[in-house]
This record gives C-alpha cells, sequence and structure tokens, in this order.
C-alpha cells in the first residue's frame, strides 16, 4: 500500500508511460559477447531508460526470464521470498508454458529503481495475491517465449514452423526428427519477435491442466538447501566497507513523541560509539527515534541504553488498552458515524419479523508479527546514490518512500535523488516488512555520519515499534424465524489501517478508495472489515463500520496475515455457532443449508471481476494497473470467485467428514468445532474449511488443541507439497493466535517486550494436522495465508462443544474458559 | 586480541569481552548464518555448539569462551553440508522464510550426536526452545527421525 509521503512524481510519472504500452517484446540482444535471450513487457523498448539500459553491457537484460547460450533459464522473480516459496512456484508456471527443463531453472530478485520500476512493475508483496495475479501473464510470457523459440528453431533447422514443437529446453521438427537445444538457437538466431497487447498475447492457447508437467508437482523447493547451510543471505546478514551500526532507543510511546533532549554524555565513554542521531521525523514516520551508532553492533545497543533521552510523549500518551476499548463501545453508539460495508434486505425488518433474536458481543486483542528476523535495514550512500539494502515485503514501496523522505530532509526534488533497493531474503513477512521507517532511520544515520549504516532492531525495539493489528469490538444480532437465520447484523469498531497507508480521501490519496453502501459513499476501509461479509445466504444482511481513528496512529494499524479476516471470521464463525444452537440446528447442517450458492453467493462465472463494485477498482489498482495498462482488458483469465458458496460447502463436507464430526467417539471434555473462511478478501477468495479438535480441563480452563483438520480449495495446485507446508504453518499460525498472542497498550506503549512475554506456539503445543487439497482446474488463488483464519473460531466452537464455555474474545484464556463455564452453570 | 576456533579455523576479533559471542560471530566475523533473533535465549535462533554442546550464543560473552572451546556454527556442521540433519532438513521440505533454521540444525545436531535414537517425545522437549514463526513443526519431528535414520545408514556426515 503507498504511504502518503509516496503521492509523489515518481509515481505519476511512472503510471503515464504505462499508458503508452502496446507490444510485448522477445528478443535475444548481443551483452558482453553473448546472445542473451529476454522476454519482456509491452514497450520494454519504448521508455528511454530501458532502452538505454539494453545498450549499455552491464545491464542484466529481460522481465520474466532470460535465457543464456548455455540453456540455462534464470526467472526473475519480483515477488518477495519470506517463507512461501513463490519463486519456485512462479518458475514453474513459465518454465511450464516455455518447455524448459527444470534442472536448467535458477531464480534471481530484480533491483529496485526508477527504470526498473518501469520495465518490472510494482514490486510488492501482499494479500496472497502473487500467484492468483502473477499465473495467467507469467504463463503467456513462458508461452510466448516458447512461440518464439519455435519459430527461431525451425529456422536453424531449415522446417516448417507447422511441424515443430519444444519440448524440455529443445526444438523439434516432427517430420525428420532433429532438434536443436535454446541455448544453441541463441547463439545461432538474433531473434526480434513482437506479440501485440493485448490480442497477440490473449490469442495464446494456453496448455489444458491435463497437459501439465511442471505445474502441479510438488517440486523442492529452489530456496531451501541455501537455508540448511548458512549461506542464505537477509538483510540482516549484509556488510558494506566501512559499515557503522545503528540501535534504536526505545522510543517513550509507539507514536508521536517529541524528542526534548539527548544527554549522550555516559554513551560517549563507551570505546566505539560514534554518534547518537535524532532522526528527522518530518515525514510522521520515526517519530521519538534517537539511534545510537557506533562502529559495531553491540556497541550501538549499549550505548542506546546508556542514552538519556527526554521526550514528550504525546498525544497518546495515556491511551491504553482498556480506554481503546471504552472508547469503541461509546463510538458505537454514534450511529451516524458508521458506515455500511454489506446492506442486502432490511435489516431491522428482519428482526422486528423474527420469533427470536439473539445478541452478542465480541472483542480481540491486539497481535503483531514478531517476525523471526527482527526489522533491520542497511543503507549507504556513493556519489549521490543511495542505496538501500533490505529484505522487505516492497522494494518498490520501500524505493518510493525513502525517495520522498530524503526529499524532504535534504529539500530536493524527488526526481534529483536516485534511489536503489537491493532485495534479499526476508526473514519472516506476515505484513510485517510492509514499512519503512527502519529504512529512513538508516538513511539519515548514514547521512549523519558519512558512512554506510547497519540499522538492526533489538527484539525490545521491534517490539515496541511493532505495527500493530488493531484492537476490535464487535456487536453481533442475529433474527431466527422457524429455524433459519433471516437476518443478521455486525458492528465493527476498530482503528482502519488504510489511513495510513495512504488509503481513501482521508489518506491523502483516492487511492484503493472505496466507498459505503449507502446514500453517504463515505470512505470505507476494506482492509479492516473484510471478512465481515461472509459467504452465507443471509437475506438481511448489514455491516456497520466505524473508525477510531486515534488507534490507527497510536499502534500504527497494520496488515497481519490475512489482514480483517484474522479477526472477523473468529467472530463471525463463532457466532454462526452460537446462532444455530440458538435455532437448534447442527452447526455444520446449519451451514451447509446457507452455502446454497445463490445470489451474490453464486461467485463470478468465466471473467473478470464484478463490475461496477468497488472490488472491481481495488483489484484493478492493486494488482493490474502496473504495469499493464488500466483498460479493463486484463485480466483475461477467470474470478476465483467462480462456484461461489458451493465450493465451501465442498470443503466443509470434506473436513467434516475427514476429521469424523458428529461421527467420531471424543474423550471427556472434549468437543469438535467448525469454521470456513473465504480469506483473503471477497473478490480473491480461497475456499478453506477447519475443523478443531480440542480438550478441556473444567478445573483449570487449560485447553489443549488434539487435532487440526483442513480442507482446501485453491483451483490449480501449482505445487502441491508447498501448499500443504503453508496451509500447516497457517493453521498453527491460527493456533497461536487463539492460544496465547497478545499484545497490549499503555500509556502510548507496547508493554510486551521479547518472546518471554510475547509467547507464539512452539513445538509441543502442535496438534495433529490433517490437510486435504481439493485440486482443481479452476484459476489458482492464494495459499499463504487464508488457512490461519479457520482455526481461532474451530477451537473456540470446540471448547463450547467441550464444557459449554462460550469464549467471544480472542486470544482465549484458561481463565476466560473458567468464567464462561461459570455463565453457562 | 581475542582469538576463537570455529569450524576449525582460527578467528581473531577486536570485541571486547562483554560482546555477546552471537555478534562476534556473525557480524565481526561474518558467519551470519548464526542468526540474532531475541537476545535472551529465548527463540533458539543463535544456537551454536561450545565443544560439542547446543548453546545460545546470545547468552554467551567472548570472554567466556577461549582458543581452547570449540565452536561449531552452521557452516562448519558439516564440509559438504551434507550432515544428515541438512539431508533430512531439505528431504523433508522443512525450512520456509529459514531464518530460524540454522538454529533448529544445530539444536537437532546436537541431539543425535548424543542421542542417536530420540523418541518423539525426546525430539520435542529437546526443540522446544526453538521458535519458528512460519510454524514449520509439524515437519521437524519427522525430519529429526529421518536424520537419525540416515546416521545409521552411515551416511557420511563429517
Amino acid at each position: 500500500m503507498v504511504n502518503p509521503i509516496t503521492t509523489n512524481p515518481v509515481t505519476a510519472e511512472t503510471e503515464k508511460t504505462v499508458m503508452t504500452r502496446r507490444e510485448f517484446l522477445v528478443r535475444s540482444t548481443v551483452i558482453a559477447g553473448s546472445g542473451f535471450f529476454s522476454i519482456g513487457l509491452p514497450g520494454l523498448l519504448a521508455g528511454k531508460n530501458a532502452q538505454a539500459a539494453l545498450a549499455t553491457p552491464a545491464y542484466t537484460p529481460a522481465i520474466w526470464f532470460t535465457i543464456t547460450p548455455d540453456g540455462k533459464t534464470t526467472m526473475h522473480i519480483v515477488k518477495a521470498e519470506m517463507g512461501q516459496h513463490i519463486g519456485t512456484g512462479l518458475a514453474q508456471v513459465i518454465a511450464e508454458e516455455l518447455e524448459v527443463r527444470w534442472e536448467d531453472v535458477r531464480l534471481d530478485s530484480p533491483l529496485e529503481s526508477v527504470e526498473n520500476f518501469s520495465v518490472y512493475g510494482l514490486a510488492y508483496t501482499v494479500n496472497s495475491g502473487s500467484v492468483t495475479t502473477e499465473f495467467d501473464r507469467i504463463a503467456r510470457a513462458g508461452a510466448a517465449g516458447r512461440i518464439a523459440l519455435v519459430e527461431a528453431g525451425a529456422g536453424v533447422l531449415n522446417a516448417k514452423v507447422a511441424d515443430c514443437y519444444a519440448e524440455s529446453g529443445r526444438v523439434i521438427d516432427k517430420a525428420s526428427r532433429r532438434s536443436v537445444g535454446y541455448g544453441e538457437i541463441l547463439q545461432k538466431v538474433k531473434i526480434d519477435r513482437k506479440f501485440s497487447y493485448p490480442d497477440d498475447l490473449k490469442g495464446i492457447t494456453l496448455k489444458d491442466p491435463s497437459q501439465y508437467k511442471i505445474i502441479g508437482k510438488s517440486l523442492a523447493a529452489l530456496d531451501i538447501p541455501a537455508k540448511t547451510n548458512g549461506k542464505a543471505k537477509y538483510g540482516i546478514d549484509v556488510f558494506l566497507p566501512n559499515m557503522a551500526y545503528g540501535a534504536l532507543v526505545v522510543p517513550r510511546s509507539r507514536y508521536n513523541s517529541k524528542v526534548l533532549s539527548i544527554d549522550d554524555s555516559d554513551a560517549k565513554k563507551i570505546p566505539g560509539f560514534i554518534k547518537a542521531v535524532k532522526i528527522d521525523n518530518s515525514m510522521g514516520k520515526c517519530t521519538g527515534w534517537v539511534v545510537a551508532v557506533a562502529d559495531k553492533f553491540p556497541t550501538a545497543m549499549k550505548a542506546a541504553k546508556a542514552l538519556k533521552v527526554k521526550w514528550d510523549a504525546g498525544p497518546y500518551a495515556s491511551l491504553g488498552s482498556a480506554e481503546m476499548l471504552e472508547q469503541y463501545k461509546q463510538l458505537s453508539k454514534d450511529e451516524k458515524q458508521s458506515a455500511n460495508w454489506v446492506l442486502e434486505g432490511d435489516v431491522d425488518k428482519g428482526f422486528s419479523d423474527a420469533d427470536k433474536t439473539l445478541e452478542m458481543e465480541y472483542t480481540t486483542d491486539m497481535v503483531c508479527h514478531a517476525t523471526m528476523e527482527p526489522l533491520n535495514a542497511t543503507v549507504q550512500q556513493i556519489n549521490g546514490e543511495w542505496h538501500v539494502h533490505v529484505g522487505t515485503q516492497s522494494t518498490s514501496f520501500a524505493r518510493m518512500t525513502l525517495t520522498g523522505y530524503l526529499s524532504s530532509v535534504l529539500k530536493k526534488k524527488p526526481e534529483d535523488i536516485k534511489v536503489f533497493v537491493h532485495q534479499y531474503l526476508v526473514g519472516g513477512g506476515f505484513g510485517g516488512k510492509q514499512d519503512y521507517d527502519d529504512i529512513l532511520a538508516a538513511a539519515y544515520c548514514a547521512k549523519e555520519t558519512g558512512r554506510p549504516v547497519k540499522l538492526i532492531h533489538t527484539r525490545e525495539t521491534n517490539f515496541a515499534t511493532s505495527f500493530a493489528r488493531t484492537p476490535t469490538y464487535h456487536k453481533l444480532k442475529a433474527g431466527i424465524k422457524k429455524g433459519e437465520l433471516v437476518a443478521m447484523n455486525q458492528d465493527i469498531v476498530c482503528g482502519w489501517m488504510g489511513a495510513r497507508f495512504g488509503v481513501g480521501k482521508k489518506g491523502g490519496t483516492d487511492w484503493l478508495q472505496l466507498d459505503s453502501w449507502d446514500e453517504k459513499k463515505q470512505d470505507i476501509d476494506q482492509w479492516s472489515i473484510g471478512g465481515s461479509d461472509h459467504w452465507y445466504n443471509v437475506k438481511n444482511h448489514r455491516v456497520r463500520a466505524w473508525n477510531h481513528e486515534n488507534t490507527t496512529w497510536a499502534v500504527q494499524a497494520s496488515a497481519l496475515r490475512t489482514v480483517s479476516n484474522s479477526y472477523n471470521i473468529f467472530v463471525v464463525e463463532s457466532f454462526m455457532d452460537e446462532v444455530a444452537l440458538a435455532a437448534g440446528r447442527d452447526p455444520l447442517e446449519f451451514r451447509l443449508a446457507m452455502l446454497n450458492g445463490k445470489g451474490g453467493n453464486r461467485g463470478i462465472p468465466n471473467s473478470g471481476y464484478p463490475a461496477g463494485t468497488g472490488s472491481d477498482y481495488y483489484m484493478d489498482q492493486l494488482w493490474i494497473s502496473l504495469p499493464w495498462p488500466k483498460e479493463k482488458s486484463w485480466p483475461v483469465y477467470e474470478s476465483a470467485t467462480v462456484g461461489g458458496a458451493l465450493r465451501l460447502a465442498n470443503c466443509l463436507r470434506v473436513a467434516a467428514g475427514k476429521s469424523g464430526y458428529g461421527t467420531k467417539k471424543l474423550p471427556p471434555n472434549t468437543g469438535m468445532g467448525i469454521a470456513v473462511t473465504a480469506a483473503e478478501e471477497r473478490q480473491s477468495p480461497t475456499w478453506v474449511a477447519g475443523i478443531a479438535e480440542v480438550t478441556v480441563d473444567p478445573a483449570t480452563g487449560k485447553f489443549g488443541i488434539n487435532k487440526i483438520t483442513i480442507a482446501m480449495d485453491p483451483g490449480i495446485a501449482v505445487n502441491p507439497a508447498n501448499i500443504e507446508a503453508q496451509i500447516r504453518g497457517s493453521a498453527l499460525w491460527g493456533a497461536s493466535q487463539i492460544m496465547s498472542e497478545k499484545l497490549t497498550l499503555k500509556n502510548g506503549a507496547f508493554e510486551q517486550s521479547n518472546f518471554h512475554e510475547y509467547q507464539p506456539i512452539r513445538l509441543a503445543q502442535v496438534p495433529q494436522i490433517d490437510v486435504t487439497i481439493i485440486q482443481s482446474e479452476r484459476h489458482p488463488s492464494g495459499v499463504g495465508e487464508p488457512a490461519s483464519t479457520v482455526v481461532a473460531p474451530a477451537v473456540a466452537n470446540a471448547i463450547a462443544n467441550a464444557v459449554g464455555a462460550r469464549v467471544r474474545h480472542m486470544p482465549i484464556s484458561p481463565e476466560a474458559v473458567l468464567a464462561a463455564m461459570k455463565i453457562k452453570a | 586480541m581475542p582469538q576463537l576456533s570455529i569450524n576449525g579455523q582460527s578467528y581473531f576479533t577486536d570485541s571486547p569481552p562483554d560482546a555477546p559471542l552471537l555478534w562476534v560471530i556473525r557480524e565481526d566475523l561474518q558467519l551470519t548464518g548464526t542468526k540474532y533473533g531475541c537476545g535472551l535465549g529465548v527463540c533458539g535462533s543463535c544456537t551454536v555448539h561450545l565443544n560439542g554442546q547446543p548453546v545460545r550464543s546470545c547468552m554467551v560473552k567472548l570472554g567466556d569462551v577461549d582458543s581452547n572451546t570449540v565452536i561449531t556454527t552452521i557452516e562448519g556442521l558439516d564440509p559438504g553440508d551434507a550432515h544428515p540433519v541438512q539431508k533430512a532438513w531439505i528431504e523433508a521440505q522443512v525450512p520456509q522464510c529459514g531464518y530460524c533454521q540454522s538454529g533448529q540444525i544445530m539444536q537437532a545436531a546436537a541431539l543425535l550426536a548424543a542421542n542417536p535414537n530420540p523418541t518423539s517425545e525426546e525430539i520435542v522437549a529437546h526443540m522446544n526452545g526453538n521458535l519458528c514463526r512460519c510454524a514449520t513443526y509439524s515437519r521437524i519431528v519427522g525430519a529429526v527421525h529421518r536424520a537419525a535414520d540416515l546416521m545409521k545408514e552411515g551416511v557420511n556426515h563429517g
């Protein structure tokens, strides 16, 4: 997501050039004496920068891939490698259509710069969107490459093009059975083939899934070997000549404290201490930050502790978790301030017509990403160029943000500032590496010291500067008539994260702005409310949302794995069980009856996204506009919504059957709970059902998860073994969220400082996990996050079924289970 | 200037005696396979072997070791990067983001050196101090069993 400061000429200019692209070039070019074969985006040579670049011997050519005369193919992966093995998955798609041998495939990651941005487009890895959004176009790029090679190969073989086909890196003449390797073709022929955009590209017939040889195979991830021997390089592993280290002083408040004075008299006594740098916070970032710079990192840490800093604690100095919840409750009473996210039927009439109604309050605590690799950045200034070395979810936004910051700090025009971002492996992302404060601070320290600076967060400063998932408060109401759910209302109060990323008018841009479904048509933040728009057919359904703006800024609200699904699925799916109980129905049968795929839950057949909705706008803006033209001519691929709620019902049946739901004999105080999700977004669903089996100790309220059963329908499964790994990891992420993860704010600062206080799941707590991947020939959807959302509600429902304790808060503590058991008794 | 013996080689560092061994290894000597995660000994990312024992290097001061201490990091676990644990890790495709995996592998290798036939319970108890935020946990126990089998098969492990 774009930050307010990034609405600078860099973005605007690039968008203009995007509009002019109409060609897709496949050509070989002579670089440093070797024939390289590159495949480019439309208009690769249209931009003068790209043209200049291609003429430069040192330039690393190509967009999606480069084939070298030795027959090896390097896939250029703009997506961040952060545990999802995305490079392997995307390379499988290209290799399939390009017809290269898998053992000849290599990966690399392009440098981010203004020039390369206009070639590669937006480097941004979020929202479980990489395979969904890239699949079709990279498959076509691979196919275009194959077509060009077959044509060239036919020439080399002196054969008819129609008689030739490609297989395993060779072009073969059917008639004579002679063949020539891709590498040899490149040595003999100069390829210069144009495909018109969009017609030629759209006209390419992609393989039918039944022909797949590489897609659908559980190939070993290409990034794994280096992760077993210490050779894998993360951002924190960078070294530059004459590099100094920076360690942050724990700021007084999470946000907007102001440094009043710095006493460095004790720090100066520490050998190796260089200086204390008060970070420029003119962009509203790095507020209250003081960095101790030293020749070594332990020295920097020691100096950071020795610095005596005085702060004005700022506007959130008295804010805490308890105060925020109280303010949410008050805010929810003011209906005028709400915006409708979902509005179907007449909800109020539905309630008045109902036989009975059920009203419940739900709350969720903050959590944070707590990636194993703490945030860090290394910045070097050479000859007026700024080089950033970092593992980040967006090298593009990192570049744009630093450009804007330096423009302010150095009082220069953005176009006069040259920033390059070098991507490294990301030691855990989960949404937590799409902020760039550390890069700004490292750059400022580099400016102040004249040396490259590696800024590393200690675990303590990483927690103190967490980008938290907002706390949430929900009011739910159900109207039940003759055992049916006829009306449902969900009120959600939380801090909307979108504004912090520049989303909507309030964020300072119109970017990704959605309108509410009411006459007010006001900004509404999909990222904070999504997931409440479930796939059950409920005739009268309303979701109202309130933005608590102080939260957004005070805790620097952010996206955390599945974004708002991570709390809304817990709330919706817990409440569904409560409604089923009140309606006298079994939760499984009750859900299946409402997942009937009718009306708005039928999904969109065959193409595109629902026209004329905010959803369409969103997908276009986020995924499609860069580097592809903005017209609705792309995507040509099938919507992931095809099949609609029926696919979700199918997952639920599979998971229920495999878990033995309703049939397995359970020990005392043991229950099963079910839940479904269509995360990540309404427009990009991955269909998932989850069942948890949980045993509760009625004396203490402690609970343990015995088994998690997951069934997922991701459409085409590009790499099934990796999908299973993603599902297992995300299921345990969900288990961790419901069992133990909790971040709290007190006096404007987070209370947890390290892993003894903030406790993610450990090996001993890992239950048995049963995974079913329901493969189909539908367009693939994302797998890195969705399964994480079903575990929390499934566990909550299992606890209720085990001992009758309904806990309406996440995480669930043993004390809360005990208290709920008493209410039941 | 303190001298260290790491992976069979001698290294010198100008860091002070109170510097955590972790930072000496990864920043002074640039053996970056050893990772910083918490600095409190509660996550296991920085696990190395001191005289064969798995140790959280963030909790050891430079002054606590000398040139007689045999220090092994992930880079020196096996000369061909083919220790049975490393082989089993690749076979089971354990790593995701990979950041904690050097620590996981060093912890597992130390277990198998002391106990070639661990039960699943023993593996869990021994590995429980190593955090993995990607939660690769469900492949770890199986991979340790597999590494134990590979060791028995006499696979070269340096």
